[in-house]
C-alpha cells in the first residue's frame, strides 16, 4: 500500500486513485490529493525509482505536465493513468525552444486546458477567442452517450508516454491518423527508426468516457464527433430553439439540429426505412436538407436512438446489407434470415435459422419447375368471360389470405418489385425501398410522365 | 415534441406578421398539428372572394411536408374538385425542414393568384384557361361569387 505524504498545508477532500507507469515498466497505485500539483507527485514517485524528482517528467494525454500544474485541471478520472519517464535533458529549455541554464519549469498545461473546441473543416480559428473543447462519446459501458476524453499514444508502440509537438486544431487531426507528430517517451529509437526515419514519430488520438471509473487503458469510448457544444449559439433548424448539446451535420453548410429533433428525424426515417446503404459508411442519413456529401460517416450516432429504435436500425441494416449483396431473407414469417446464397441456385434452405426449404425466385416452398407467378391480370380489375372470379377464387384458399391481402392491395414498383400499398394522396408514386426512389404511375404502373400528370394526377 | 415547439413558433410568428393574403386563422388549442385559415387573394378572378384552406401537418413536422386542402370550392387548374393541391414546395422530394409555413402560405397564394396551367389538376380547366382566357375568366368569376367565402375587410 502506498504511503501518503500529507502537506500541512492541504487538506484532503478526497482522493483520486491513480496509476504510475514508470519507464521501467512497472505501474505504482498511488492516491492522489486533487490539490496537489505535479512537483507534489515528482516528489512521492522520485524516491520509488530512485530520481530526483527534478529527473521525472510527468506525462499525461500527449503533454508533459509542469510542475505547478494542480492535479484537479487535468481531467483524470479515478483509475487513470500517468507516465513517469525520467528526463533525458542535461540542459533544459523552455517552450520557445531558447536554452536557459536555470532549472525552471519545463512542460507545458495539460491538453483539457490548452486545447480549443474543435471544427469540422480545416479553417484555423482564432485562437483566444475560442472556447474549451467538449467532447462526446458513445460508451458502451454506460450504454449512452457521455462526455468523453481526449487521450493520446503513441502510433507506434501504443504507449501512453508520448508528447504531441502541436495540439490538434479540427476533427480531422484528431480522427485521421498521422496528422500530429510527437516523441514516443517509452521507447523513442525504436519509434523513431520504426520507418527508417523516413517519417516523424505520430500520435494516436482515442477517447475514453469521462462518466464511469476507467476500466484499464483499453476501456476506449466511440467519439460522437458530429455532436458538439453550441458555443455558437446556432438554432434548432426544426424546432429553432437554442439547444447545448446539438448536432452539426458533415455538409458544406454545416446545418444543426438539436439531439431531440435529431432523434425525430431518425425515427422518421427508420419507420419508413428510408435510411440509405452507404457501401464506405454503412446504413446511414444524410443531413435533412438534403445537402450533397453530407451522409453521417460514423454510425455510433444512430446509438442517440432508444434501445427497440437502435436494434430496429441493426435490423434494417443488416437486412438492407444482405439484400445489396445480392441475398436473401428468408420468407418464413418471424425468422427473416438473412441469407447470402452461392452462385444461381434456386433452391434455399434456411440454414442456422428455421430451416425453411425454398424458392430463391418466388420465395415459396421449393418447387420443382417454373414459379407459379401471380398472372398479371388477376390484379387488374379487368372484365373477363370466365363464370368464376379467379379473384374471389384465389381469395377463398385458407392459407392464401396474406397473400392475397398483398396482391390486392398492393402494386410492384415497376423497377424494384416492391409491393407497395397507396394510402391516400395522389397517383405519383415515389418508390421507398431505400435506394430505388422510383417515381411512378399507380395508374399505369410505368413511369411518372407528364401525361399522367395532365390526365389522372388524382385519379 | 418537436412538431408543438416548432408549431407554436411559427404560429405566432405567422399572426404578428399580419399577412393580408393568409387571415382569420384558427387553431385549436388541443391539436396544433391542424391549422385553418382565409386566403384572400388579389388577382382577378379570385380577388372577387375568399377561399378557406385547411393545412395539416404531420407528427414528423418538420422532417416530413404538411398537406394543404381547400375547404372552399375553387374554379382553378392547380386545384381539384375535392381541394387537393400539389405545391412543389410541400411535395416530398422538394421539402426542406427549415422551410416555413409562411413561405409555403406564400407559394399557395402566389399559384392561387397565378394558375400555371403547364402542371394542371384539372386538365378541362388547363385548356380553357390557355385557349379561351375570357371565358375562363368569366367562368371563374361567376363560380368564385357563387362559391367562396366572404373577403373580410380591409
Amino acid at each position: 500500500m502506498q504511503q501518503l505524504f500529507f502537506f500541512g498545508k492541504h487538506t484532503i477532500s478526497n482522493t483520486l486513485n491513480i496509476y504510475i507507469k514508470t519507464s521501467n515498466g512497472s505501474t505504482l497505485s498511488m492516491n492522489l490529493n486533487p490539490q496537489w500539483d505535479i512537483k507534489n507527485v515528482k516528489e512521492i514517485v522520485g524516491p520509488k525509482l530512485g530520481l530526483q524528482p527534478e529527473e521525472l517528467k510527468i506525462i499525461f494525454a500527449g503533454k508533459e505536465l509542469s510542475d505547478t500544474v494542480i492535479i484537479a485541471d487535468c481531467d483524470l478520472g479515478q483509475c487513470s493513468v500517468l507516465h513517469a519517464v525520467k528526463t533525458k535533458r542535461p540542459v533544459k529549455f523552455d517552450n520557445s525552444g531558447v536554452f536557459s541554464e536555470e532549472l525552471e519549469d519545463v512542460g507545458s498545461k495539460p491538453l483539457c486546458e490548452t486545447l480549443k473546441d474543435l471544427s469540422n473543416n480545416e479553417d484555423l480559428p482564432d485562437n483566444n477567442q475560442q472556447p474549451k473543447a467538449h467532447f462526446y462519446v458513445y460508451c458502451a459501458t454506460c450504454k449512452a452517450m457521455k462526455q468523453g476524453k481526449l487521450r493520446v499514444r503513441c502510433h507506434f508502440c501504443k504507449s501512453g508516454a508520448f508528447t504531441v509537438h502541436s495540439d490538434p486544431q479540427s476533427w480531422t487531426d484528431v480522427l485521421e491518423s498521422k496528422r500530429i507528430t510527437g516523441q514516443c517517451e517509452n521507447r523513442p529509437e525504436e519509434c523513431e527508426n520504426i520507418l527508417n526515419n523516413t517519417e516523424p514519430t505520430f500520435a494516436d488520438f482515442y477517447f475514453k468516457c469521462a462518466e464511469h471509473t476507467s476500466l484499464g487503458e483499453d476501456d476506449e469510448a466511440v467519439p460522437l464527433f458530429l455532436v458538439r457544444s453550441n458555443v455558437r449559439s446556432i438554432p434548432c433548424l426544426a424546432c429553432g430553439d437554442v439547444c447545448n448539446p446539438i448536432l452539426v451535420f458533415p455538409c458544406l453548410e454545416g446545418h444543426v439540429t438539436c439531439l431531440e429533433c435529431f432523434n425525430v428525424y431518425c425515427s422518421s426515417r427508420l419507420r419508413d426505412r428510408q435510411f440509405y446503404q452507404h457501401a464506405e459508411y454503412g446504413y446511414t442519413l444524410p443531413c435533412p436538407t438534403g445537402c450533397e456529401h453530407s451522409y453521417i460517416t460514423e454510425v455510433h450516432h444512430f446509438r442517440l436512438l432508444s434501445e427497440p429504435q437502435y436494434a430496429q436500425y441493426q435490423k434494417f441494416a443488416t437486412e438492407e446489407y444482405v439484400l445489396n449483396a445480392g441475398g436473401v431473407l428468408c420468407p418464413q414469417p418471424n425468422c427473416g434470415m438473412g441469407i447470402i446464397p452461392e452462385g444461381d441456385c434456386r433452391k434455399i434452405a434456411c440454414i442456422g435459422g428455421c430451416g425453411f426449404v425454398f424458392c430463391r425466385l418466388c420465395l415459396q416452398g421449393y418447387h420443382i419447375g417454373p414459379c407459379d407467378l401471380p398472372d398479371p391480370d388477376n390484379t387488374d380489375r379487368k372484365d373477363c368471360d370466365y363464370n368464376v372470379d379467379p379473384v374471389r377464387a384465389s381469395q377463398a384458399r385458407w392459407d392464401e389470405a396474406s397473400k392475397v391481402t398483398i396482391k390486392v392491395s398492393t402494386k410492384p414498383c415497376p423497377k424494384c418489385k416492391t409491393p407497395t400499398e397507396r394510402d391516400g394522396g395522389c397517383m405519383h408514386m415515389v418508390c421507398t425501398r431505400s435506394g430505388c426512389g422510383f417515381n411512378w404511375c399507380w395508374v399505369c404502373q410505368t413511369p411518372w410522365t407528364r401525361d399522367c400528370m395532365g390526365s389522372h394526377w388524382f385519379g | 415534441m418537436a412538431a408543438t415547439k416548432r408549431l407554436q413558433k411559427e404560429l405566432g410568428d405567422i399572426r404578428n406578421s399580419g399577412l393580408k393574403s393568409f387571415r382569420d386563422i384558427q387553431v385549436d388549442d388541443t391539436n396544433i398539428l391542424t391549422w385553418q385559415g382565409l386566403i384572400v387573394p388579389d388577382n382577378p378572378p379570385y380577388n372577387k372572394g375568399a377561399f378557406k384552406i385547411e393545412i395539416n401537418f404531420p407528427a414528423e413536422y418538420p422532417f416530413k411536408p404538411p398537406k394543404i386542402s381547400f375547404k372552399t370550392k375553387i374554379y382553378h387548374p392547380n386545384i381539384d374538385e375535392k381541394g387537393q393541391v400539389c405545391l412543389p414546395i410541400i411535395s416530398a422530394e422538394n421539402w426542406k425542414p427549415a422551410t416555413r409555413t409562411d413561405q409555403v402560405i406564400q407559394a399557395l397564394v402566389a399559384l392561387v393568384n397565378e394558375p400555371e396551367p403547364e402542371h394542371p389538376l384539372r386538365a378541362d380547366l388547363a385548356e380553357e384557361y390557355l385557349k379561351d382566357k375570357k371565358k375562363f375568366l368569366k367562368n371563374a368569376e361567376e363560380f368564385t361569387k357563387k362559391h367562396s367565402e366572404k373577403r373580410p375587410p380591409e
